[in-house]
């Protein structure tokens, strides 16, 4: 309970302790892992001394193989290896189905939203496949620091919806990783270039990975990252690179058996390689033998182009799109940043340079740079930079809105919104004595529910029963900091707040996501004692000196007496019992605590507030007389 | 100020004085001076009730802001403060040369993308939204000040027509830019 530190620089109560904290950047081709060291962010390496974790995940049966291990198996075994999961998270069996590329794998029917991938090992969903990708970086974590990690910041494509959020975060969860933020790409770039060169002004950060694309325009300002507007395809990367190369192959060589997932991977690898080789040189032969096909051929630079250019193209749709939801011209920009594996093509560099009409920045590894932004912003948030004046701001991607009549949809909150938002919506019944009302929540830009994505269906039930028209349910809609809906309701005129049943379109449901946590053999129970023991121990650590530097700090003005003894009685139950092995009364003396000083975190937040506003004279906000004549756009 | 950020006015919070006519600068660095305080960032590793407030003042201050800079939302803000709570969806104006005007432009929208020319078209249409735009907004300011109310209501009517017809400009300009490139 980090009570805020209203304390001096430099004058601060308790001495931290350096908290280890990683950034992870789960990427659909490669992921990493990083992390501050003497005040360096940089990725950390396996033992080998590599840094990118192939997202590759092989199920032998035996064990499971995550990076260059499973990507062994690739070809031989193409059912069984999984690769570029992340295309499938928080996505339906019909979206999966949709995506030609990449849908080979072998799906079980289920009664659950969430798609299996049958392998020799079970059914997994991509939740699962991701997380034993987190447990991986999270044990060289481990190896690499030398102590568990206290949390981390994990990164999600910009224009990921909620369900994708959510699947991420019920991996982390798997992979008992406490997710300080969930923070998108390139936003996390921004801060590996921002933090470096100093800049500021507003950038564009142009990222293709390789199964996603997002465009954001961000304006940065005295340590703040402020997202004004995103876009992009969150099923677009360098795979469709590689699959358009990969068809032109299987045209040029006649192949037949395509459709073949050992044939399909081949193919594939061929054409990867062929892309990468066409960085540097003007062509490339390609020598295919399988199956009883035997073919040479080359493929030129001039060819390639004409192959990738309606893809780049496409991308360049969405950067105006981005920069018109900013409101701001091209020749606003000061920078544009690459970021992601697949800007290495030439094509993409030279046709974003000449759209934007700037040579973009490629210095920092474009792999490597989403992971270094999301460490840096990892140790900010676990408390390792008190004074840090680093804060990003983010918006929602994609607007949020509820069916109405006729398979309409009415938008409650619309794209580029700035993120925590919340928007209430007034609802009535339309027959006399009902209790009971179904809501869908869908997520993206266009009319129709059928083109949108569905969220989730929520029944609202137990509120009073009236006359038809007389019931006024306003029901909110939350989006928390991470780009995560929560939705309440209550009913207006009894005050009585109305249950939710959620029933997410395409996510794991809180039930499976416990059950596959028991299933994990890494929760013996010992194990799951001693560890839940140390989490508590480490809480409640955390909130008497969170506490202790509070009170320091103000308890003569805010608190009374009393309530201060109050405070001091519950703080000295907790001392009591943290030394002691109970889970459940350390649990509840820190509730208890909470409990006791709510008025007082409460006080302290607003009192903090206004110090914030009356800190500041008027010459420090000279006002700038051309702005009152502006035409603002809403 | 009052005691309670979720419950004090938008222009306390951001320092201004309670006018149609705002400094967009300082909202801008209010807006980021205040965010530094409130945000669920800095409070990441606090307890569940005061992650809960922050996202709730964090919220309140991304509408306050939204509120101010938009002309439309921000003369309905007005007028709430005075005691007219005026829903947007249920307003539309009778003047019948404005809307006539209206529709001329719906109309010359519908056509455009058959036009020879269609982004010169619309970026001239765009600039004149934007100058009717500001003529309306001195109206209500106006208005506004002169505590007539009734005349305040019918420029916000206005007001939306021309929000809505900016965003409809927009999208179509962004339609002609897209099959241009492909």
């Amino acid at each position: 309970m980090a009570l805020i530190q209203i304390a001096e620089p430099g004058q601060s109560t308790t001495a931290h302790h350096h908290r280890l904290a990683v950034g992870i950047d789960l990427g659909t081709t490669n992921s990493l892992v990083a992390s501050v060291r003497s005040g360096e962010a940089s990725t950390l390496a396996d033992a080998e001394g590599q840094h990118l974790l192939p997202s590759v995940v092989h199920y032998s049966g035996k064990d499971v193989l995550v990076g260059s291990s499973a990507q062994k198996h690739m070809v031989t075994d193409p059912m069984n290896t999984i690769v570029s999961v992340k295309r499938f998270m928080g996505r339906g069996a019909e979206d999966i189905a949709a995506d030609t590329a990449h849908s080979f794998y072998d799906f079980s029917q289920t009664q659950s939203a969430v798609p299996r991938i049958k392998t020799r090992s079970g059914d997994v969903s991509a939740v699962e496949v991701s997380a034993e990708i987190l447990k991986t970086l999270k044990r060289r974590a481990f190896e690499t620091l030398g102590d568990e990690i206290e949390g981390a910041v994990i990164t999600v494509p910009a224009y990921f919806d909620d369900a994708q959020r959510q699947a991420t975060k019920d991996a982390a969860r798997l992979a008992d990783i406490k997710v300080l933020r969930l923070l998108n790409e390139p936003t996390a770039a921004a801060v590996a270039y921002g933090l470096d060169t100093g800049n500021e002004g507003i950038i564009a950060v142009f990222d293709l990975g390789g199964g996603t694309f997002d465009i954001s325009v961000l304006r940065l300002n005295k340590g703040v990252f402020e997202v004004l507007a995103t876009g992009g395809d969150s099923a677009l990367g360098g795979d469709d690179f590689d699959y358009v190369i990969a068809e032109w192959i299987v045209e040029q060589a006649k192949i037949q058996d395509f459709d073949a997932p050992e044939v399909k991977r081949l193919i594939m690898q061929h054409a990867r390689s062929a892309k990468e080789a066409l960085a540097e040189y003007e062509d490339v032969a390609i020598n295919i033998e399988s199956a009883g096909t035997r073919w040479q051929g080359v493929l030129s630079r001039f060819q390639l182009q004409e192959l990738l250019t309606p893809l780049v193209k496409k991308t360049l749709m969405s950067c105006r799109r981005a920069l018109r939801d900013a409101d701001v011209d091209k020749e606003d920009i000061n920078e544009v940043v690459m970021v992601g594996g697949s800007t290495r093509t030439l094509l993409v560099r030279e046709m974003v340079a000449e759209f934007f009409e700037c040579e973009p920045l490629t210095d920092i590894d474009p792999d490597k740079v989403v992971a270094t932004g999301a460490a840096l912003q990892a140790d900010v948030l676990v408390g390792n930079k008190p004074d840090d004046e680093m804060l990003l701001l983010d918006v929602i991607p994609l607007s949020l809105g509820l069916e109405t009549m006729g398979g309409l949809v009415e938008k409650i909150i619309h794209r580029n919104t700035a993120i925590p938002v919340a928007k209430a919506q007034d609802f009535t019944t339309y027959k006399d004595g009902q209790t009971a009302m179904a809501v869908h929540v869908l997520q993206g830009d266009r009319e129709l529910v059928t083109d949108n994505r569905s969220l989730a269906r929520f029944e609202l039930r137990g509120f009073p029963a009236h006359v038809a028209g007389a019931a006024r349910i306003r029901v909110t809609f939350q989006v928390d900091a991470d780009g995560l809906l929560i939705v309440s309701a209550r009913e207006e005129n009894s005050g009585v707040e109305a249950s939710i049943d959620v029933k997410p379109s395409y996510g794991l449901s809180d039930a499976e996501v416990e059950s596959m946590l028991r299933d994990s053999i890494e929760y013996a129970e010992d194990d799951m004692h001693s560890r839940s023991l140390r989490e508590q121990q480490v809480d409640a650590d955390r909130v008497i000196e969170a506490l202790d530097s509070a009170l320091a700090a103000d308890s003569d003005q805010l608190l009374s007496d009393d309530e201060q003894s109050k405070i001091m009685i519950a703080r000295q139950a907790l001392v009591d019992v943290k030394g002691k092995d109970s889970v459940e009364d350390i649990e509840q003396a820190i509730k208890n605590l909470e409990a006791e000083c709510e008025d007082y975190v409460a006080r302290r937040m607003n009192t903090n507030i206004k110090n914030a506003m009356q800190g500041h004279s008027i010459e420090e906000y000279a006002s700038d007389p051309t702005s009152d004549a502006e035409v603002e756009e809403s | 100020m009052s005691n309670d950020i979720l419950t004090s006015n938008f222009f306390e919070l951001f320092d201004l004085p309670v006018s149609y006519d705002v400094d967009l600068t300082k909202i801008q660095q209010w807006y980021m001076h205040l965010q530094k305080q409130v945000h669920p960032d800095k409070f990441a590793n606090a307890s569940d009730r005061e992650k809960s407030l922050s996202m709730q003042q964090t919220s309140w201050l991304n509408e306050a802001k939204t509120t101010l800079e938009s002309p439309v939302l921000r003369a309905t803000y007005l007028l709430k403060l005075k005691g007219l709570d005026i829903n947007l969806e249920n307003e539309t104006t009778m003047d019948a040369v404005f809307l006539m005007q209206q529709l001329e432009m719906r109309e010359q929208l519908e056509n455009v993308k058959n036009e020879a020319d269609p982004l010169t078209i619309l970026d001239g249409m765009a600039k004149d939204a934007k100058a009717t735009t500001q003529e309306l907004m001195n109206g209500f300011s106006q208005s506004y000040d002169n505590e007539q109310l009734d005349d305040a209501r019918e420029w916000i009517r206005k007001l939306q027509f021309l929000q809505k017809a900016k965003k409809e400009i927009n999208s179509l300009i962004a339609d002609v830019e897209d099959e241009l490139m492909s």
